[in-house]
């Protein structure tokens, strides 16, 4: 039974569909990568994955729950945690109070276990340990993002739903960023990773859905997709 | 008196009664953070705070100490009402709607308070009797309360905030909604609380300024306006900048009144208020108030 | 103002209202006349129609142009203490009392609305309120000009062209009749040029900026008019009442006009003043209450202030808003006349051949990010010029600075010649700039026509002047996107490709020499994309019209493009035809990402 499925979901902004119809399926253990270009509904998949749009039609399954009814504390509490797109972290809070906020979903945690793990989150991602006490808005874009995926780990969730974390970074940084999701994926931690940066995404991922305009297109093995004609058009246009 | 003794009596004085303004302007700023909300009947938690100390303490007869927890425990109470009542229903609609909504519930409290106490303000005796005399100046002992009561909720206010998983969680819903809920932080639940909050802190203002204005169905209004002043000059919704804009309203108010004119001495926030926002909308300690395309 | 309807031509649809309406209106001042009625009632009746002309006023900033006005009660009082002390200080003729009083009362208005350059919201609810307070508190304590709380005493009644009207009822039809002018004015307001970018600006101030709309002037011109009305009604309420005081004037006043324009229906006048009566007899009403109700009496100013927050929750567009809505269930609109429209005219002189637009240096930095980072690009005239790029290239944001939203920090933006790079959208609008949004920014509650007469109204519009002129223009434009039959449906009504329809025919309305477009084909589905790039080469082909747009959609940009700019992290990485640029490696590249591995 895979992790998470989505079986034909359907989904609206206001008055436009943004998901006509979308199946996946992600396995215990994988990386699976969402690709498309801007608009094409990677995010809004995403989104109502966690919760946050509801699908007009369509089911969501995690671990053999339907869960695409749930609110969103619900669903982080099964174990689904979201990075949203735009690293969102919290400007007028530490970096360190950032990462704790992201045990929410746990109840309390005694101190010392708290301590514990922040210290590990900080070994995963030592290029923020120096910021620990900074206020979130001071960070820089990339350090932003290694916070953001850093809070979302600490829910120590089954599946970590990554939405375009390369986005607006330089590429060094991009390269850092996706060295540690590879580490994150060898601690066991099942991802969906959602990338307009394809190149990069595949080199991570062990499959991948490309989307266009709200549909399904393409699935398959990086090996697969990498180079495949379909995928720059899905991009750059140029069909037929 | 001499010169030094006059100044200081009116800045005490003025310190006192802008710790007045800062705490409700404390209460007013977290709703604002937490919801977005301008809750114009800030002030009137001030007044039913009062009323109720004034319902326990000299209607029924209880002692201080307890009317005082049970008036702090009432507007406790009242903050959930307030927040299931008027700004649950509205909370998706835009600004103008919970602007008067609020307005509304303004003018329900006044008139139920009315209905029920009757027009004649109230007395309201002060904590502890007399004050200090040093040289000079005389240091009413309401004003010593007030000074002392503000400087200790502020600390608790801070240690709270910066402090507690509590204090961290509702900073994270006052800064990104959205995002506290995908944390799993249960949203509804932190604006009930920042309106429970908010709600006592109006309260302990109204309680505290009792014995030096009178408790009247009008007090709340005038004291609310100044707290908006405050907030504005301040910084909008910036925390400490609520305070320190409360302190330095109370303190010009104070010395205009004395130094030109005592019957204007409400006018002055208001002129303060207008020139900021004309000079400087984001005040003290605010960002930029810009517009988004 | 305008004086013709601008309505889509059709079929008159007669309704039995406005007879009802013009009889009671008759009826009511002249009963007095007829059958006695007491003093009591007349003076209720004065102060009725003398407060329904400020809650006018209400209507007209509110309502109109969505502005939150909390000092209408100032604005009464300025009117008020105009004919009460120019005829009892100064002995001045009440006519020329009034005058002065309205006149001050409009100044102030004026100038309170023009606090809105920088502050919108619940800072401008603060500014209202705080005039208020500010005018309370010297009502009260000027006491050499003001009286102070004693107030001012022994106000006399005018003549009017020799008639003196010290009869309560003369002066009752007096304030009628006035009230009666004022409403049709009202009334017809939103159908003028003005009226119409009011309510852009309540509907969508950014978007009514941009197509051409001076916003600002508006605002002020709401907020002036809105307190001349309470001139108007406070200064008759002072000849009326013979004495005034401080407390008529003061906050609690300008929070029971805001309750009656809110309970009537503060969009409309007759609203307004159906609020004002219901909440001036209920009091007296109530006192009416048999025994068992009577502690309704001691709390209905409670009940008063939970009714706004209900009004508020259930009922936001008030009784009248309820009763419109319900008949208009029994309505149906009639069919939109297509005939005999004028093909739409969108030629564009090319005389010269310099570039239509043209970006020197553009930079646009929001702190320590660099949005745009030194852009130079040109734009030929009568091209499509798309620009593309990953997210987060400033492609947007460079559109708002062309656009004039945001001011760049460094550089010069030149348009037709026009170096706009300090002006504002609407005085850019005026150089021929025309623009769509992304997120659609129609005027949701006004019909299509409506919505596309707001772009045929900007400055410099090369069209004949005249209310007939726009409404061709605008039918025009609807007829060139297909929608002329949907001319009077309110667009939110309309399905989204559909509206995207009416905002690209709403920024040619305005005759523009550069059309930007933003993601026009955001949102639609595949035969909704088909349609928009027939209607962007119909666009194209030989009128001289020149268009910018940005889209994601490479297979629409590849088809209606002349040339194409690619940007990547606010720099151009590459410019040329679509064939070029499409399959360059460094586009490629920027898109699909770095080729190489992570470490």
């Amino acid at each position: 039974m895979p992790l998470l499925e989505l079986k034909s979901v359907a989904s609206y902004y206001g008055s436009v569909q943004a998901l006509k119809g979308v199946s996946l399926r992600v396995e215990q253990g994988e990386v699976v990568t969402l690709l498309g270009a801007n608009g094409a509904g990677k995010s809004t998949t995403l989104r109502t994955i966690s919760g946050l749009l509801r699908p007009a039609s369509g089911e969501i399954w995690f671990e053999g729950q339907p869960i695409h009814e749930m609110a969103p504390e619900k669903i982080v509490r099964l174990g689904i945690s979201h990075v949203p797109e735009g690293r969102r972290i919290f400007p007028g809070l530490t970096v360190r109070e950032n990462i704790m906020l992201g045990t929410s979903s746990r109840g309390r945690l005694p101190k010392k276990q708290m301590d514990a793990e922040v210290a590990q989150m900080f070994d995963i991602f030592p290029v923020i340990k120096p910021f620990e006490d900074a206020l979130g808005w001071t960070l820089s874009g990339g350090q932003q993002q290694m916070l953001a995926v850093a809070r979302g780990l600490m829910a120590k969730p089954k599946l970590l739903l990554l939405d375009e974390p390369s986005l607006g970074l330089a590429p060094v940084i991009v390269q850092q960023l996706f060295a540690t999701i590879r580490v994150i994926h060898a601690r066991g931690t099942t991802i969906l990773l959602v990338e307009q940066n394809a190149n990069m995404a595949l080199s991570v991922a062990h499959r991948g859905y490309v989307l266009e305009t709200g549909e399904m297109k393409v699935e398959g093995s990086p090996k697969e997709l990498l180079g495949n004609e379909e995928v720059r058009a899905a991009y750059l246009g140029g069909h037929g | 008196m001499d010169a030094l003794a006059n100044n200081f009596q009116v800045l005490f004085q003025g310190l006192a009664l802008g710790s007045i303004y800062a705490l409700v302007a404390l209460g007013f700023v977290l709703i604002i953070r937490a919801t977005n909300v301008v809750n114009f009947a800030q002030g009137d938690f001030a007044m039913l705070g009062a009323y109720m100390m004034v319902a326990f303490l000299v209607s029924v007869g209880l002692p201080y100490w307890l009317s005082f927890l049970l008036a702090l425990v009432g507007m406790g109470v009242f903050g959930l009402v307030f927040n299931y009542g008027v700004y649950y229903p509205l909370r998706h609609r835009g600004f103008l709607p919970v602007i008067i909504s609020t307005l509304g519930a303004s003018i329900f409290l006044q008139n139920t308070v009315l209905a029920i106490f009757g027009a004649q303000p109230k007395r309201l005796d002060n904590v502890i009797a007399g004050g200090m005399q040093i040289g000079a100046v005389f240091l009413d002992s309401q004003y010593l309360v007030i000074l002392a009561v503000t400087m200790v909720m502020v600390a608790f206010q801070f240690f709270l905030f910066e402090h507690t998983m509590l204090g961290k969680k509702l900073q994270a819903t006052s800064q990104d909604k959205d995002m506290a809920r995908l944390l799993g932080i249960p949203v509804a639940l932190m604006i009930a609380i920042t309106f429970v909050y908010s709600s006592a802190l109006g309260g302990l203002a109204g309680v505290l300024v009792g014995p030096v204005l009178f408790v009247s169905i009008g007090m709340g209004s005038i004291i609310a306006l100044k707290a908006f002043a405050a907030t504005i000059i301040g910084g909008f919704g910036d925390v400490k900048g609520a305070i320190v804009g409360g302190l330095f309203i109370g303190v010009i108010e104070s010395f205009a009144a004395f130094y030109i004119s005592v019957p204007y001495k409400d006018a002055y926030a208001f002129l303060m208020l207008f020139l900021v926002l004309v000079l400087r909308p984001q005040g003290f300690f605010g960002e930029r108030v810009a517009e988004k395309a | 103002m305008r004086t013709q309807s601008l309505e889509a031509p059709r079929a008159r649809h007669v309704s039995p209202w406005p007879f009802i309406l013009f009889a009671i209106a008759v009826a009511v001042p002249l009963l007095p006349y007829y059958t006695h009625v007491s003093h009591f009632v007349l003076s209720m009746f004065m102060q009725a129609t003398t407060y329904a002309i400020a809650v006018l006023g209400m209507v007209v900033v509110l309502g109109y142009t969505g502005q939150i006005n909390l000092a209408q009660a100032a604005f009464f009082g300025f009117g008020a203490y105009g004919v009460a002390l120019g005829t009892v200080a100064h002995g001045m003729s009440f006519w020329l009392s009034l005058a002065i009083g309205i006149g001050i009362a409009g100044l102030a208005g004026g100038i309170l609305g023009m606090t809105t350059l920088r502050l919108g919201g619940h800072y401008l609810a603060m500014i209202t309120i705080s005039f208020q307070q500010i005018f309370d508190l010297v009502a009260v304590n000027w006491i050499g000009v003001t009286r102070g709380p004693d107030g001012v005493a022994g106000i006399a009644r005018p003549s009017l062209f020799g008639y003196e009207l010290s009869d309560d009822r003369a002066y009752l039809l007096l304030c009628s009749l006035v009230l009666y002018a004022m409403m049709a004015a009202v009334w017809y307001l939103p159908r003028t040029r003005l009226g119409r970018a009011m309510r852009g600006v309540r509907e969508n101030e950014l978007a009514a900026e941009v197509v051409g709309v001076h916003t600002l002037r508006t605002k002020i011109i709401a907020f002036t008019l809105s307190a001349a009305l309470g001139g108007v009604g406070g200064g008759l309420y002072a000849g009326g009442f013979a004495y005034i005081s401080p407390d008529n004037f003061n906050f609690q006043r300008a929070v029971e006009f805001l309750s009656m324009v809110l309970l009537g229906g503060v969009q409309s006048p007759f609203g307004g003043a159906l609020g004002t009566t219901l909440l001036i007899l209920l009091p007296e009403w109530l006192k009416e209450m048999p025994p068992s109700l009577q502690f309704i009496k001691d709390v209905y100013l409670a009940i008063y202030g939970l009714a706004v927050i209900l009004i508020m929750v259930f009922m936001p567009e008030g009784i009248w808003g309820l009763l419109r809505n319900s008949w208009m269930k029994f309505r149906t609109a009639p069919p939109v006349d297509t005939s005999g429209i004028t093909p739409l005219n969108l030629d564009i002189a090319v005389t010269e051949t310099t570039p239509l637009l043209k970006l020197e240096g553009l930079q646009k930095y929001f702190g320590g990010l660099h949005a745009v980072d030194g852009i130079d690009l040109e734009v030929a005239r009568g091209t499509v010029h798309a620009l593309i790029g990953p997210n987060g290239s400033g492609k947007t944001t460079m559109l708002n600075v062309v656009n004039g939203i945001y001011k760049p920090t460094g550089g010069h933006i030149i348009i037709d010649g026009n170096d706009v790079t300090l002006k504002s959208p609407h005085e850019r609008a005026a150089h021929g700039l025309g623009r769509t949004f992304q997120n659609i920014r129609l005027f949701p509650s006004m019909s299509a026509l409506e919505n596309v007469i707001v772009g045929a109204q900007r400055d410099n519009n090369p069209i004949e002047p005249g209310a007939k002129a726009l409404r061709e223009r605008a039918m025009s434009a609807l007829q060139f996107v297909g929608l002329a039959d949907k001319a009077d449906t309110i667009v939110r009504s309309l399905p989204y490709g559909h509206q995207r329809l009416v905002e690209i025919a709403r920024a040619l309305a305005g005759h523009p020499k550069l059309l930007l477009l933003d993601e026009p084909a955001a949102g639609l589905n595949q035969t909704e994309k088909m349609n928009l790039v027939e209607l962007l080469k119909k666009l194209r082909s030989g009128h001289g019209l020149t268009i910018f747009l940005i889209d994601h959609d490479m297979g629409l940009v590849e088809k209606v493009s002349d040339r194409i700019t690619v940007l990547n992290f606010g720099k151009k990485i590459a410019e040329g035809t679509p064939q070029e640029v499409l399959r360059h490696p460094d586009v490629i590249a920027a898109y699909l990402g770095d080729g190489s591995a992570a470490a």
